[in-house]
């Protein structure tokens, strides 16, 4: 039995050793990965020099303070947690590693669940960590710039990560409160108890029990609350952080070993039924759903008969109706702050000797906010899954494909941008320069163009178009941030001259257009 | 067969390497004399129980689609049974419920003797399966997936070793040997999930799922030889297939699913004699599932 467990173990690390083996012996995934390592690298070199961070960062611990107490400190941190212990409860928990190879080859295989767990746990971690590492050496001129030791940023995001972690084995927990509930009772009340676990979860970190050292720190969000506090010195105790971190880990530990051992066969049968519904279609999404017939439709235009493919497809996930409910419920949101300024929600005041640095901050913010709404652009593709070789084998033409998916992604990525956009101007509140924000539409455009180009060169790099292969998923944000601070920086060099108004269209879209080609050129080319 | 890999077999089969010039033929006749010592120990060591699968009252509902319904079926050693019915008639959800995957809603299974629910790891140890869509990690090679099976089912290695090459020459795998799996076609792929399965010890318990769906003729001629060598030598099969030459060929008995019912069973003279306007298998499965279209 002990045996089994380090074969499966060993083979997990085998595989990510012959992954590593064949990503450097593949010269297009290694150009990818130097991309966004030296992108990453290069970009944080640039930022550091413009921005001085130091004096940002030395007093940004009095501007918090000013801002937010303790107490919402704890409360922000402690609903990581909750949230993970709600969602959990709705989730596959455990399950949700597994794979439809390991359904074929370890479920039938004499292993237990929890071996299956405990190896499936140990790659993810390995990955993990290796990730982060590669990443904080790409920052590395961002943190040396910024003065924050290299020691203390690594050790900070280690133990945020050990947070999120023992979150992942909260959610497990919960869906495994969850199964057992379901096998006594289908009433509707079970999902009270989503809310019940999320507000037992919140409880310990009420500044009842967070404002003086106690046994409440053995929540792990506390516990990470802690290292930030006592490492930072804002609103410390005066304890050492260590203890915060060994408090972090000792729950770590036994989150994981109580997981692994809820680990059981109704995993197995989770995953499959879960497998049974992706094939099929959500059940909230039934409502909303209609009906698409092409037999019968106004439009002659292949390219609409694409759009109008994705965009039902689309709505039959339950994601995409939370998208657009966050949209319209967002939307008004923002227009509502921004037209009443509510006393209940109130932008950021800005110190004066700090105002240097909020235009830069604010740019950052917006390519970010964009960036991250952008990314539907780059799964356009991979939804296609295997089917994305039909659509190539169809009679259209790749420009069509190519056009359809951006108009497409285009929409989808400017209706998310508009709430967040709406958020940003009104809580970094930049007066005299709020004609910035109209970069956003430039931006937008360019980025769902890149989306689409990196989305469509998946199945040239492997033969699973369902799944990103990591740095093309990694080099896709730094691309965005590269060209896009190459924008803000055409746009300061040129804002007094008249020209600006030729300049800024051009740049946008001839690297679009350049995009959208590399997106047709890579259709043309796959595996 | 490489000169490297016939001296890694020579030293984990203890084949004294003394002499100062080996030839190769000797060596190879070494090994293979070494192969026969070692493989009918094990093989005449192990019977399987009687009956190798016994599926009772199964049921299997998918909220409220049933997809099994009150399943009976028994497979006994040295025999082989062929599962068929139209698509969705329930075959692959009866194969993934005896192998452990997923659980049935009502019902037993047994298999070797060992109950699938509460003898679980005992039971999946004796059965192997060849799942419908054939999947395998991309990114180990052929030969460590091999060796992993073998690890996993309690397989010495220089057994694994041995029985590795024998199958890796029957299915003609060599050249893959040492490609990643994620770079192999759909056939070569089955043809490595089938000698996964092999590496173990026989007699064995087989669930196969359309296995020659994706082989050539020639690999699929191989698996069926094979089979039949299996049968004669006290293996249990159970088998899912559309192609109703080969069920006729290979199988003993029949059972025909449809829409989640058992539509008939028995040998073929039986289903012939039971169905008189049928002349052959095809004609009976058509007979049975929806009528024979004109
Ligand atoms: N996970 C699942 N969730 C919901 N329904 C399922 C699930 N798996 C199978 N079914 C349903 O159960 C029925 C039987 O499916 P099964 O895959 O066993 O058919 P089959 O006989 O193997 O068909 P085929 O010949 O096409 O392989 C089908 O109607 C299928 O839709
Ligand atoms: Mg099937």
């Amino acid at each position: 039995m002990k045996s089994r467990m380090y074969q499966l173990l060993w083979t997990e690390v085998r595989m990510l050793v012959n992954q590593f083996k064949q990503t450097i012996t593949t010269p297009s995934m290694l150009f990818f990965y130097c991309v966004t390592v030296f992108g990453i690298f290069f970009v944080s070199m640039v930022v550091s020099s413009m921005l001085t961070l130091t004096p940002v960062f030395l007093q940004l611990g009095s501007v918090l303070e000013d801002i937010i107490d303790r107490g919402m400190l704890f409360a922000a941190i402690g609903l990581l947690s909750a949230s993970s212990v709600v969602s959990g409860f709705f989730g596959l928990g455990p399950a949700s590693g597994l794979t439809s190879i390991q359904e074929n080859i370890l479920l039938p295989a004499p292993v237990l669940p929890y071996q299956v767990f405990i190896s499936n746990y140990v790659r993810r971690i390995v990955r993990r960590i290796v990730f982060v590492f590669l990443g904080m050496l790409a920052v590395l001129p961002l943190l040396t710039e910024a003065n924050l030791l290299f020691f203390n940023a690594s050790f900070l995001i280690m133990c945020f990560i050990l947070l999120l972690e023992t979150n992942y084995f909260l959610g497990a927990i919960s869906s495994y409160i969850r199964i057992k509930i379901e096998q006594r009772t289908r009433s509707r009340l079970r999902f009270m108890v989503a809310a019940l676990l999320g507000g037992i979860t919140l409880l310990p970190v009420l500044p009842e029990f967070t404002s003086t050292f106690s046994l409440a720190f053995l929540v792990p969000s506390n516990a990470f609350t802690m290292v930030l506090t006592e490492m930072t010195g804002l609103f410390s105790l005066d304890i050492s952080f260590i203890i915060g971190f060994e408090l972090q880990f000792i729950v770590y530990m036994i989150a994981f070993l109580f997981t692994a051992n809820i680990c059981n066969y109704d995993y197995y049968e989770q995953f499959s039924l879960a497998k049974g519904r992706d094939e099929s279609e959500g059940n909230f999404s039934r409502f909303a759903r209609g009906e698409v017939d092409f037999s019968n439709t106004r439009f002659r235009d292949p390219m609409v008969w694409i759009m109008l493919k994705d965009f039902y497809t689309r709505l039959r996930s339950p994601f995409q109706i939370w998208k657009y409910v966050y949209v319209v419920a967002g939307t008004i949101f923002v227009v509502y702050l921004n037209v009443f300024r509510p006393e209940w929600f109130r932008s950021i005041q800005i110190p004066a000797n700090l105002a240097f640095a909020i235009v830069p901050a604010f740019l950052l913010m917006m390519i970010l906010l964009i960036q991250m709404s952008s990314v539907t652009s780059m799964l356009s593709f991979a939804d296609e899954k295997e089917n994305v070789y039909l659509l190539k084998a169809s009679p259209f033409k790749t420009r069509d494909i190519v056009l359809a998916k951006f108009l497409l992604s285009l929409f989808e990525v400017g209706i998310a941008v508009i709430p967040a956009c709406g958020l940003l101007i009104y809580i970094l509140r930049i007066e005299g320069y709020l004609a910035l924000i109209t970069l956003a539409a430039p931006l937008t455009i360019l980025f769902t163009a890149i989306g689409i180009a990196v989305g469509a060169y998946v199945p040239v790099l492997t033969n699973d178009p369902r799944t990103l292969p990591v740095p093309l998923a990694f080099s896709y944000p730094i691309i965005n941030l590269s060209l896009g601070a190459l924008m803000i920086a055409i746009v300061a060099l040129f804002a007094d001259s008249q020209n600006i108004l030729e300049i800024l269209p051009l740049y946008t879209i001839s690297l679009t257009v350049l995009f959208l080609g590399i997106a047709a050129k890579a259709m043309n080319s796959y595996l | 067969m490489k000169s490297e890999e016939l001296l890694r077999l020579a030293r984990v089969l203890k084949i004294p390497l003394s002499k100062r010039a080996i030839r190769r033929s000797w060596l190879i006749e070494e090994i293979l004399l070494e192969f026969e010592r070692r493989e009918p120990e094990t093989a005449q060591a192990r019977k399987l129980h009687s009956p190798a699968i016994q599926i009772e009252h199964l049921e299997k509902r998918f909220g409220s689609k049933v997809a099994v319904r009150d399943l009976e079926l028994k497979v006994n050693p040295g025999e082989i049974v062929g599962l068929v019915g139209p698509n969705g008639a329930g075959k692959t959800t009866t194969l993934r419920i005896l192998t452990g995957i997923i659980k049935p809603t009502r019902g037993a299974v047994k298999v070797n003797g060992f109950n699938m629910f509460s003898e679980t790891v005992k039971a999946k140890h004796c059965i192997g399966y060849i799942p419908e869509k054939p999947t395998c990690y991309p990114s180990l090679t052929a030969r460590e997936y091999i060796m992993f099976m073998s690890r996993i089912y309690d397989v010495p290695p220089e057994i694994a070793l041995v029985r590795m090459r024998k199958y890796v020459d029957v299915f003609q795998l060599d050249e893959f040997l040492d490609a990643y799996i994620g770079t192999l076609s759909k056939g070569n792929l089955q043809r490595v999930l089938i000698v996964g399965i092999f590496v173990r010890n026989p007699p064995y318990v087989l669930a196969l799922d359309e296995p020659i769906y994706g082989l050539d003729p020639r690999g699929a001629w191989n698996l069926k030889a094979l089979i039949k060598r299996l049968r004669s030598e006290g293996s249990a099969v159970l088998i899912s297939t559309h192609i109703l030459e080969v069920a006729a060929e290979l199988c003993d008995r029949f059972v025909i699913m449809n829409e989640g019912d058992v539509v008939g069973r028995g040998t073929l003279d039986t289903l012939l004699q039971y169905h008189k306007d049928a002349r052959n298998l095809e004609e009976v499965f058509l007979g049975l599932t929806g009528g024979i279209p004109q």
